[in-house]
C-alpha cells in the first residue's frame, strides 16, 4: 500500500512538472493556431538566468529565490517576443503552414547552443528554496519543492484564467483565439495579442524552469527531454483545455512509475506513448480538448 | 647589387624557406571526445591532460625533429559524430593516430574507420569490453585499437569484489542507464556476480535525463538490497543518489568509475559522500610524476575548487600523448603499421601517471592497465580520496599481464 502511494505520488510530482511546461504550449495555439516548438529551451534559459541571479555561478547569490521570479518572468516574456517576432510572424503573414515548425525549432537550437556557450555544457545544481529533508504522508516520502511545483502550475492557470476572463486584455486574447478575422474586425490587434501570448507561454515556460529546477539538474540540455514528454502532455490533454494539461500530466507521470514498478523500468516510456497513440486515433482532440470544427 | 646576386639570394632564401617548412611540419594527432553535454568533463579534462603532455614533448623538441599537433574534434558523445570526425581526421587531416573516446558506443562505431585507415587509434576513456576486441584474427591479421583505460571487465570485478568480497553485502542490487555503457557494465556486474555464486536482487535500468528514480529505487528496496551497484553517467546517478534520500532508505553505492565525476559529486552534494568506485588515478601527489602532472593541470586550467573534473580522464589523456610519441619515436616513421608494431613492441619504459608503463602492448594484448592497477577511491567532502590507506601508500602498482 505504502508503496502503490508512493509511486501515485511521485508520478503524480512528475506529471505536474510536464504539466506546469505543456501549459506553455496552450497559450501560443489558442490564439494563433501555431506552437512554439523551442518550448523546452525557453524553460532552460529561465531555469539558467534564475540559477545566475539565485545560485553561485556568476559570483552570486545576488537574489534570493522569490525575488529572482520577476526578473526570470521579465527575460520569459522578452524570450517569447523574440521568437515571434523572428520565427513566427513572417510565416503567419506569408500564410505559410508550416514555416513556423521549422523556425522555431531552430530558434530552439540557436538558444541551446548559446547557452552551452554562456553557462557551459554540464548540469548544476539549482539551490532550494525548501528545505531538502521528504516530508513523510502515510508511509510515502514527498519532497518539499515537489509540492511546490504542483502548487506553482495550479497557481499559474489559476492566474491565466482569471486574467482571460476578468481583464478586458484577457477578453481580446479570448475572442482572437476564437475567431481571429472576427476580432480583428472589431478593432482588436489581433497580431500585438499573438505576441502578447508568445511572451505569456514563454513566461510560463521561464516560471515552469525555475520552479522544476531544484528538483531536476539545471543545464543547457534540460529541457530537450522534458520538452518533448510535456508536447505530448499537451496533446494528451488537449491544445486548449488547462485542465487537460493537469490531468494530461499526472496520467503520464502515474503510467510511467506504475510500469517502471510493476512491469518493467525498461518499458517505462512506453506506455505513455501508447496512450498519447491511443488519445489521437479515439479523440485527436485531446481528452478535454473541444474539436473545432473547420468550414471549407 | 647586380641582378645574379639578387637572384641568388632569392634562391637561397626559397630553399632555406622550404626547408624551413619541411621541419616545421607538425605531427598531427587526433584527438576525439565529448566536449559538451553530459560526459563533457570527461572528454574535457583528457584533452587537457593531452595538450600538457604535448606541450611537454614539443617544448624538449618534439618527436622526429618535429612538432606534435593536436586536432581536437567534439563527439558530442554521439555515434554519428563519432563516424564523421573519424572520416574527417583520417581523409582530410591526415592524423598519424587519434587519442581520445569516452564513450563506448562512439568508440565502438568510429574505430573500424582506423582499422581500414591502418591508423593506430588509442581509446583513453572509454571502458566497453568490447572496444579493443572488435578487429581480432584470423579475419583481421592486425588490429589497431589500443586501450589505456581499465576495461569494464576489470572495474565490474572490483565493485563486485569491493562489494561482495571486502564489504560482505549478501544482497545487490544493479541500477545501470540505457545506453551501451550502461548495457554492456550491467552484463559485466552480472557475470562477475555470478563467479561469486551472487544473483543481484533487482536489475533496473533508467534512460538518460530521467528525472525520478523513484520505481527503480522501489524496486530495489523491496527486494531487500544492501547496496547499489550502478553503471550510468553523472547526471543521472546524481539522480539516483538524490533518490534514495527523498525515499529515507540509504545504502552504500558502489559503481563504475564514473561515480569520481564531478557532475554527480556537485549534483549529489552530501548524498554523494561515501560513494566507492575503481580509479587509475586519484588526485593525490603520491608519486614525483603525479605531483608534477597534477601541478601543472592546475596551473594551466585552474579548475573550481582546485579539483581536476575528471581526474582519470586527464592522467590517461596525458599519458595516451606519450605512449603514441614513444611508439613515433621508435618506428621511426609516421606510417600505421610501422606506429603500430612500435606500440606492441615499446622498448623503453614511459613514467606515466597512472603507472609506468613497460611493454604495456604486444601483438595480441591491446590493453596496457591490467587488474591490479586502479585503486578503489571514495567521495568525501566533494573530492575523490584512498578509501583505503595501504592502497595510498602504495601508489606505485606495475602492469601484469
Amino acid at each position: 500500500m505504502a508503496i502503490l502511494l508512493q509511486l501515485l505520488l511521485s508520478g503524480a510530482a512528475l506529471g505536474m512538472i510536464y504539466a506546469v511546461i505543456a501549459f506553455g504550449y496552450q497559450s501560443t495555439f489558442a490564439t494563433s493556431g501555431t506552437l512554439n516548438f523551442g518550448q523546452g529551451e525557453a524553460l532552460m534559459l529561465g531555469a539558467l538566468v534564475g540559477l545566475t541571479l539565485a545560485g553561485n555561478v556568476a559570483g552570486g547569490p545576488y537574489l534570493n529565490y522569490w525575488l529572482m521570479l520577476p526578473p526570470v518572468l521579465l527575460f520569459g516574456a522578452l524570450q517569447g517576443v523574440v521568437v515571434e517576432r523572428i520565427g513566427v510572424r513572417p510565416a503567419i503573414q506569408s500564410k505559410s503552414e508550416f514555416g513556423w515548425i521549422m523556425s522555431t525549432i531552430a530558434l530552439g537550437i540557436i538558444f541551446r547552443n548559446v547557452a552551452e556557450n554562456v553557462w557551459g555544457h554540464d548540469d548544476l545544481p539549482f539551490p532550494s528554496p525548501l528545505p531538502t529533508e521528504p516530508l513523510h504522508l502515510f508511509g510515502a516520502s514527498v519532497l518539499p519543492m515537489e509540492l511546490l511545483v504542483a502548487a506553482g502550475a495550479v497557481v499559474m492557470m489559476v492566474a491565466v484564467e482569471l486574467f482571460n476572463r476578468r481583464s478586458i486584455y484577457g477578453k481580446a486574447v479570448v475572442a482572437t483565439s476564437t475567431d481571429r478575422d472576427a476580432a480583428g474586425l472589431m478593432g482588436i490587434n489581433t497580431s500585438l495579442v499573438i505576441t502578447f501570448s508568445y511572451a505569456l507561454s514563454s513566461m510560463t515556460a521561464a516560471f515552469a524552469g525555475v520552479l522544476i529546477a531544484p528538483v531536476t539538474l539545471t543545464g543547457a540540455s534540460m529541457g530537450t527531454a522534458l520538452g518533448l514528454k510535456a508536447f505530448a502532455v499537451a496533446i494528451i490533454g488537449g491544445l486548449n483545455s488547462g485542465l487537460g494539461v493537469v490531468v494530461g500530466g499526472v496520467l503520464l507521470g502515474v503510467t510511467e512509475k506504475l510500469t517502471g514498478y510493476y512491469v518493467s523500468t525498461g518499458y517505462q516510456d512506453v506506455p505513455g506513448l501508447i496512450l498519447l497513440l491511443l488519445v489521437l486515433s479515439v479523440k485527436p482532440s485531446g481528452l478535454f480538448g473541444k474539436t473545432i470544427i473547420k468550414k471549407v | 647589387m647586380n641582378k645574379l646576386f639578387t637572384l641568388r639570394c632569392l634562391v637561397l632564401a626559397t630553399t632555406l624557406l622550404a626547408a624551413g617548412a619541411q621541419a616545421a611540419d607538425p605531427i598531427k594527432i587526433g584527438i576525439a571526445g565529448p566536449l559538451t553535454g553530459g560526459s563533457s568533463p570527461m572528454g574535457i579534462s583528457m584533452r587537457d591532460g593531452a595538450k600538457l603532455a604535448t606541450a611537454e614533448i614539443n617544448k624538449a623538441g618534439g618527436i622526429l625533429g618535429r612538432q606534435l599537433q593536436l586536432v581536437e574534434r567534439d563527439d558530442e558523445a554521439k555515434n554519428e559524430r563519432g563516424v564523421q570526425i573519424a572520416q574527417e581526421l583520417i581523409n582530410k587531416e591526415h592524423v598519424v593516430a587519434t587519442l581520445g573516446y569516452a564513450n563506448t558506443g562512439v568508440a565502438l562505431a568510429s574505430t573500424r574507420f582506423y582499422e581500414e585507415a591502418k591508423i593506430p587509434v588509442i581509446d583513453n576513456i572509454a571502458t566497453g569490453s568490447a572496444v579493443t576486441k572488435q578487429f581480432l584474427p584470423p579475419e583481421y591479421p592486425d588490429n589497431y585499437v589500443f586501450r589505456n583505460s581499465a576495461y569494464d571487465g576489470i572495474q565490474a570485478q572490483m565493485i563486485v569484489e569491493e562489494a561482495v568480497g571486502r564489504r560482505k553485502f549478501s544482497k545487490v542490487a544493479i541500477l545501470s542507464d540505457s545506453t551501451n555503457y550502461g548495457q554492456l557494465g550491467r552484463e559485466d556486474l552480472e557475470k562477475a556476480l555470478a563467479a561469486k555464486g551472487v544473483k543481484a536482487v533487482a536489475v533496473e535500468k533508467f534512460n538518460i535525463k530521467d528525472v525520478d528514480m523513484t520505481a527503480q529505487l522501489l524496486k530495489a528496496k523491496e527486494a531487500g538490497a544492501q547496496v547499489i551497484l550502478t553503471y550510468a553517467i553523472g547526471p543521472e546517478l546524481a539522480q539516483v543518489a538524490n533518490g534514495m534520500k527523498k525515499l529515507g532508505w540509504k545504502v552504500p553505492m558502489i559503481g563504475s568509475w564514473t561515480l569520481s565525476m564531478a557532475n554527480f559529486i556537485d549534483n549529489a552534494g552530501s548524498e554523494s559522500e561515501g560513494a566507492r568506485m575503481p580509479e587509475t588515478f586519484i588526485q593525490e601527489p603520491n608519486t614525483p610524476k603525479r605531483k608534477t602532472f597534477i601541478e601543472a593541470y592546475l596551473k594551466a586550467y585552474n579548475p573550481p575548487a582546485g579539483r581536476i573534473p575528471s581526474p582519470v580522464s586527464a592522467a590517461q589523456g596525458y599519458d595516451s600523448v606519450y605512449l603514441i610519441a614513444m611508439a613515433i619515436k621508435q618506428a621511426g616513421s609516421t606510417e600505421g603499421p610501422k606506429v603500430r608494431a612500435a606500440l606492441e613492441s615499446l622498448n623503453e619504459k614511459i613514467d606515466g601517471v597512472v603507472t609506468v608503463y613497460d611493454h604495456p602492448f604486444t601483438h595480441d594484448n591491446h590493453e596496457a592497465i591490467t587488474a591490479n592497477i586502479p585503486v578503489i577511491g571514495e567521495v568525501k567532502g566533494g573530492h575523490v580520496v584512498y578509501a583505503y590507506e595501504e592502497e595510498r601508500k602504495n601508489p606505485l602498482r606495475l602492469e601484469k599481464h
